[in-house]
């Protein structure tokens, strides 16, 4: 049972294209759990539509589709366009614990475990992206997790197992904002590992007032 | 039941041609006058779409256009009716679109990489077994309600769908509180009768300063 889930705002930003990579596919991934959000999803791109197809329509070149369907004929057929494959293989125990979705991005690098202590273990997803830290983080069975602070926003999606910290307990698909000043001290349940998908603000001096205004926003569209 | 309550649906009751249907005619036989048909009627409105969202000249705008539905050419097998009407299908694609071009053409990108945004949301994903239901009341609820929203409501949608703007960013551009972006938000999805997320968002969601 799904008990924590993105704020409408989150979703309405996804929706609407406002949000960057990193926390894009931290939404998309707590979909894959949860069909109360992939409903409010659809909904919200419903409303999207409706915009589209009631706004005012404005005149086009007369030779654009002309041009449009030349290119056409330099597209491969649809039938035959597959998904990109994955560039390194996954190791195949973690594979079958992650949702297929995350697979293309788990798969695009070698997965670096690195230790950050007794229990806990941390492999940075590389999507290109600097102002957010991708990341997968796996704590033991049993284990519990030094008590820590948060820099940033830190969104969290649980992919296996579960884990409870002073606040409450998590399962697989509870989606976890945590802001800074959030002490908290995470523990594993005792006879799974638990491992999460992770978003975090990277450590870094934000420069800019639409960063400051908007970490989430990679970029100044007016 | 399912069969009685489709067809009760608003979705049908607009007339001119079934867009949904030339859509699919597209993905199952490469039909080129589907095709032909469908840009006539959406290359406009999504060149009116994107002008009204701003931060793209009307050159740019075309460009646009184009590559959105030469995407819904290459995607239009993937599409199923049952999960969304064309309009939506083809916004999605056009967001997807924008946030591309935006992150390519923005001098703030750190991006050094080819994702694109097509591969971080997963609109084939199915939903609830009974998605064409939520779909056509969905679609009803919004076409009945969407003209009685309150202007101070239709404006932060306004803002947020046109313009991608973040809600931080309303709140900035129309010097109100973030919480009064949120409830606005919030109130306009009720009235719509859509979905909200479970949690509710007095949840304060920090943004460092």
């Amino acid at each position: 049972m799904i008990t924590n889930h993105p704020t409408t705002e989150l979703l309405t930003e996804y929706a609407t294209g406002a949000m960057s990579l990193a926390p894009l596919i931290s939404i998309t991934t707590h979909l894959q759990f949860c069909e109360h959000c992939r409903d409010a999803v659809a909904g919200l791109n419903a409303l999207g539509g409706e915009f589209l197809g009631e706004c005012e329509g404005t005149a086009i070149s007369d030779r654009l589709l002309a041009d449009t369907l030349d290119r056409l004929d330099e597209e491969p057929l649809p039938e035959t366009i597959e998904a990109a494959p994955a560039s390194f293989a996954i190791d195949a125990a973690l594979e079958e614990q992650l949702p297929a979705y995350l697979h293309k991005f788990v798969g695009r690098s070698p997965l670096n475990w690195r230790s950050l202590s007794s229990s806990l273990s941390v492999a940075p997803i590389s999507v290109g992206e600097t102002a957010y830290e991708l990341a997968l983080h796996k704590i033991d069975a049993g284990g519990t997790t030094p008590s820590h602070d948060h820099r940033g926003m830190e969104l969290t999606v649980v992919l296996k197992g579960s884990f409870s910290d002073e606040h409450g307990v998590y399962h697989e698909g509870d989606f976890l904002i945590r802001e800074p000043g959030h002490v908290h001290r995470p523990a594993a349940a005792q006879n799974q590992a638990c491992i999460c998908l992770s978003v975090l603000e990277a450590p870094i001096k934000l420069q800019g007032l639409k960063r400051v205004l908007n970490p989430f926003m990679q970029f100044n569209p007016s | 039941m399912a069969i009685k309550q489709i067809s009760k649906g608003t979705m049908k009751e607009q007339t001119g041609p079934d867009w949904n249907a030339l859509l699919v005619r597209v993905g199952s036989h490469q039909d080129k006058s589907a095709f032909g048909a469908l840009f006539a009627h959406f290359a406009p409105l999504l060149k009116g779409f994107l002008l009204k969202g701003g931060g793209v000249e009307p050159e740019q705008a075309e460009e646009l256009v184009q590559e959105t539905m030469i995407k819904v050419w290459r995607k239009a097998p993937t599409y199923a009716p049952a999960q969304a009407a064309a309009s939506t299908w083809m916004y999605t694609i056009a967001r997807n679109t924008r946030i591309d071009w935006l992150r390519k053409h923005s001098k703030r990108n750190q991006q050094t990489d080819e994702l694109v945004a097509e591969d971080l949301f997963d609109e084939n994903e199915a939903s609830s077994p009974f998605v064409a239901l939520i779909q056509n009341r969905n679609a009803g609820h919004i076409k009945t309600h969407l003209k009685e929203l309150p202007q101070e409501q239709l404006q932060v949608l306004t803002l947020m769908y046109f313009q991608g703007k973040s809600g931080q960013e309303v709140a900035h551009e129309l010097n109100i509180p973030l919480g009064t972006v949120k409830s606005r938000v919030r109130l306009a999805l009720q009235k719509l009768k859509l979905k909200l997320s479970p949690t509710g968002d007095d949840r304060k969601v920090v943004y460092v300063q």
